[in-house]
This record gives structure tokens, C-alpha cells and sequence, in this order.
């Protein structure tokens, strides 16, 4: 599988301050890549420094295989980028800003341009200048996928925009899955923007990155057990590590197993819990996974 | 818009959720042979799920033999096909045996089990809402 976004070692320094730490990280090409974390957390820096916006303090980033301080316009005209602060010329009309975007991009598709302009309600007469938010936003998104580009990087998209501005943009943005080997990489504070759209998840705590995975490796190693003992339920001193968010009530005991195999988590209850009368494994949601996860790694915005 | 509903619950796979959707909607005449079904992009888009989801649902329900490909259209809803005996099997043996276990958990009556058995089966039968 090649990787899209690749980044090796990658440090990020503003004064003494580590933003992004040796940080090394691969996206999958074809995947839905959700960059997880707090605020503060680094994903915007880390976006910056595989975009060319910075230039990293150590190690490297490339984007379809080419070194990020080399990126030009042969790569930039196959991204779309869109980020939580966008600038847009506020003077323009729509109509002018997408007239002065399409020059640069080989691949401009009027046609997709059309479409997109009318599923999102936007005429080309708005000006900039007197557009709420949320349509700010869908102009920028817009803008950025009228190429239908092979990459798009899509940093804190959702924040403050409302449900239905929120469901248009995604929307918009799968207007693109027909389209071969095309990735997306989105950044987000909070798993439920992501949660059903997601194929790979990236977690950056303080940055670092705590975990980057495949949801369907993620769900088949991670399970919710319930452990039914007959005595006190006294949880021993020692278990293994990957056992998380161990809880207990009454004649109950809960936890996450983290590297979930069948039949072995059921072998090795009985040796930690020697009255144990059942045992009960269930799948996760990502949405659970992540939330356990947050716990462990004590995300702190 | 899709001529099935799908409310995602938390813990079940989302293409599991879907393709029982599906499953549903057929039987009971939501969808009926030879209507179309919706692509892959519209799918993700309706659903709001990763078009790889959207891909394996739909492989799914033509491996399964409820849709097939029709050149030229896409994938439409295929005519019913005469049940395997492994799948009335799987549906009277381990899928009622689930059944009467929660049941029994419960403390419901066999009646009970059977009274509601009866009405779903009216509720949903082929061909009629």
C-alpha cells in the first residue's frame, strides 16, 4: 500500500516549545484518515508542516512522495485544502473567486462546479464580504474540490458550523468517492464528526502520536468485557497492561481488553479472577474505542 | 433519498445494520424486484458512511443474491431466490435459539414469544406494508 502523507521524525518548534514531537506517521492512500486529538494538541501544526506552511524544526514530511519544503504546483493542483480559518478575498463575489481559483488547476471541472454551487445554495452574485459563516466555509470547500483532487486535507472543518452546514460538507465531500485512489485527511477534536466516515484514525496528545490504525484492526482487537465473579470481586494487583478502564460493581467487573483474541481473553480471566462464573466479550463502536482510549492516554486539551 | 431506513445503533457494525436494512425493506415491500438501487456514492452520501462501507454493503447484498448487476443500469433489486437449506437452517436453528434465550432471560411465556412472533410476521409481509 503507498502512502499518501508520510512523515518521519518530525519535530515542530516554536521558541522552546515542542508543538509536534518526532512524530512519524503514514496515510494510506484511498483511506478516510481522521486526525484525532485535543486543542492544542498539534494537528494543526503538524498539517502546516506537511503542507510547505512551515518548515519542520526535524525530520521530514512528503506528500505523494515528493519532500514537503519541495512541493509546488504540480502537487498543490492535485490538493484540496481546507482549514478551520480560512482567508478568503472578502472583496470578491463567488463567481469571481471561483473564476480566479480555476486558472490553477489543470483540472477544474465546470460541469462538477455547477453541481456543487447548487447543492450547497450558493449562488455566484454573493458577495464574500456578507456571507454567514457556514457559507464561508462551503465556498472554501467548494473551491477546493471543483479539480476533484486526489488529496483532501480538511483541518477542524465542523467547528462552529451548524448540523445542516456540517451535513453539506460532508456531503459535498463524498461527492468525490467515485474517484480512484482519493484520500482524505481530516482533523478533528471530536470523534463524532468522524466517527462513521472514518477508515483510519491518528491519535496526537500533546504531540505525540498515541496510535495510528485501521478502524477494522482497531474493532477486531478491542472488546468491552464483563467479568461475573461469585465472591468479593477483589481486582488483583497485577494485570495485564493491555486490560484498560478497569471498573467494578457489585459482583461485576468491567474493562477493556485492548488486544482482544478469542478464546484467549477467556483463558486468561479465570487466571486473574479464579471465581469467575462468566464472561461476557462485546465489540466496540469507534466512538467507544476512542473514548477508552482518551482515558487511558489522559487526552488534556 | 432511500427506500429504507437505517437508525445506526452503537455496537453492531454499521454494514451489518445496513444490510439487514436492506434485507427488511425487500421483504416487505419497500423495495420490489427490479428497482434500482442506490450507488456507492450516494450510498456514503445518504448514510453519511465511508464509501468503503458503502462497497462492502452493497458486495454483500449481491453475494447474498438480493441485488443484482444490470449492465447499462447498475444494481437493481434481484427476484427472490428459493432459500438454501443452510440459510433456513442458520434461521431456525442458531438465529431462534438466540431468540428463546433472551425470551426465557426475561421470563416470558412461550405465548408471548409466539402472539409476537405473529404480528411481526403480518406487519412485514412481502409484498405488503
Amino acid at each position: 500500500m503507498s502512502h499518501v502523507i508520510e512523515t518521519k521524525g518530525l519535530t515542530q518548534r516554536f521558541g522552546k516549545t515542542e508543538a509536534v514531537k518526532n512524530l512519524t506517521l503514514q496515510v494510506p492512500q484511498g483511506s478516510i484518515f481522521a486526525f484525532l486529538g485535543p486543542n492544542g494538541a498539534g494537528k494543526t501544526t503538524t498539517i502546516k508542516a506537511f503542507m510547505n506552511i512551515l518548515e519542520p524544526s526535524e525530520g521530514t514530511a512528503t506528500v505523494f512522495g515528493v519532500d514537503s519544503r519541495r512541493l509546488g504546483p504540480d502537487q498543490f493542483s492535485r490538493i484540496g485544502y481546507v482549514s478551520e480559518n480560512q482567508e478568503l478575498p472578502e472583496w470578491m463575489r463567488v463567481g469571481q473567486f471561483l473564476e480566479y481559483c480555476k486558472p490553477m488547476y489543470p483540472s477544474w471541472d465546470d460541469e462538477f462546479c455547477e453541481k456543487l454551487l447548487k447543492q450547497f445554495s450558493l449562488s455566484r452574485d454573493q458577495k464574500i464580504k456578507s456571507m454567514s459563516r457556514g457559507m464561508k466555509v462551503k465556498t472554501a470547500l467548494l473551491s477546493s474540490l471543483a479539480y476533484r483532487p486526489q488529496l483532501l486535507v480538511l483541518d477542524e472543518p465542523f467547528s462552529g458550523l451548524d448540523p445542516l452546514v456540517r451535513d453539506e460538507f460532508i456531503r459535498g465531500v463524498l461527492e468525490l468517492t467515485e474517484q480512484e485512489s482519493w484520500t482524505v485527511f481530516i482533523s478533528s477534536h471530536d470523534i463524532d464528526e468522524v466517527e462513521r466516515l472514518a477508515d483510519w484514525v491518528g491519535i496526537l496528545n500533546q504531540g505525540r502520536l498515541e496510535l495510528a490504525e485501521g478502524i477494522a484492526s482497531l474493532q477486531a482487537r478491542f472488546r468491552k468485557i464483563e467479568v461475573v465473579v461469585r465472591g468479593e470481586g477483589t481486582i488483583p494487583k497485577t494485570l495485564p497492561e493491555h486490560w484498560l478502564t478497569l471498573e467494578k460493581a457489585a459482583h461485576t467487573i468491567r474493562f477493556v481488553d485492548s488486544r482482544y483474541a478469542e478464546n484467549e481473553t477467556e483463558k486468561t480471566i479465570p487466571v486473574h479472577f479464579p471465581d469467575c462464573a462468566g464472561v461476557t466479550a462485546q465489540p466496540m463502536s469507534l466512538r467507544e474505542i476512542f473514548l477508552t482510549l482518551a482515558r487511558t492516554y489522559r487526552l488534556v486539551a | 433519498m432511500l427506500a429504507f431506513q437505517v437508525q445506526f445503533k452503537p455496537g453492531i457494525p454499521l454494514y451489518e445494520q445496513v444490510v439487514f436494512a436492506v434485507k427488511k425493506a425487500i421483504v416487505s415491500g419497500q423495495m420490489m424486484t427490479g428497482d434500482k438501487f442506490p450507488s456507492v456514492r450516494v450510498l456514503s452520501q445518504e448514510l453519511r458512511i465511508n464509501p468503503n462501507t458503502a462497497h462492502k454493503i452493497l458486495s454483500a447484498l449481491v453475494d447474498e443474491g438480493l441485488l443484482e448487476v444490470s449492465p447499462g443500469i447498475g444494481t437493481v433489486v434481484a427476484a427472490a431466490q428459493p432459500a438454501t437449506k443452510k440459510q433456513c437452517g442458520e434461521l431456525l436453528g442458531a438465529d431462534i435459539e438466540r431468540l428463546v434465550v433472551e425470551a426465557q432471560k426475561l421470563g416470558l411465556d412461550l405465548e408471548d414469544v409466539e402472539e409476537a412472533i405473529k404480528e411481526h410476521w403480518k406487519r412485514i409481509k412481502r409484498g405488503r406494508l
